[in-house]
């Protein structure tokens, strides 16, 4: 299978064409991780957005003043995105992301390149961002169902 | 494509933070499941929001299971 036709199951690019898949995977680059690295640190400035490929993450919220213990709040496992937050609004990493499984493979991708092919393709950008807020929404709701 | 289920892994008790994975198959009540190193069973199946494309979108509730 080939990186565009396994993009075509990542939810983020659900509704893409083949040839939009195609430009998605150009700006892909691949690594893998072993179990401990820390993926995206809480405070730091972000520059990419992840894919999982294969393995499992924690996100966890790094002690503060206002909250002293840090915790984790969910794990992440194959086909779900991270460091989302930082690429579209900018700000600093809202959490850490470290790898928990024995390795993890993900796919990078870098905000500048990534804009820039929202920006210039009307339609790409439009399905990526809709879908980018759907899975937003999926976290939020994750994190309803958690606390109830 | 076959159906890719996005699943919101909620556990019962404790402070396991749940996970949220792609699965290839549809879970079923009472099927073991493992979120990393730790195995599960699945107690509560609901779907967290319609299917959009190949995407089916479900919150299962699981529970540990005691070796």
């Amino acid at each position: 299978m080939t990186l565009s036709e396994t993009l075509s199951q990542v939810e983020l690019f659900e509704g893409l064409e083949p040839e939009e898949l195609d430009q998605i995977a150009s700006i892909c680059e691949e690594r893998t991780l072993e179990t401990g690295h820390v993926v995206a640190k809480q405070g730091d400035v972000g520059d990419e957005l992840f894919l999982i490929w294969e393995g499992l993450v924690e996100v966890v919220h790094e002690e503060t003043p206002e909250d002293p213990a840090p915790r984790t709040v969910v794990n992440l496992g194959q086909g779900q995105v991270f460091g989302e937050m930082a690429l579209v609004d900018y700000g600093p990493r809202s959490a850490t992301v470290r790898v928990i499984s024995e390795t993890v493979t993900l796919q990078a991708i870098p905000r500048d390149a990534f804009l820039e092919m929202c920006n210039s393709h009307n339609h790409l950008g439009y399905v990526v961002m809709r879908n980018m807020a759907a899975d937003l929404s999926f976290k939020l709701r994750h994190q309803h169902l958690i606390g109830r | 494509m076959a159906m890719i289920y996005k699943v919101s892994y909620v556990v019962q008790g404790g402070d396991h933070p749940g996970a949220i994975v792609n699965e290839d198959e549809k879970p079923e009540l009472g099927k073991k499941v493992m979120l990393g190193s730790n195995e599960f069973e699945v107690v509560e199946i609901v779907d967290l929001m319609p299917a959009r494309g190949d995407f089916s979108f479900l919150h299962v509730t699981v529970k540990a299971i005691e070796h």
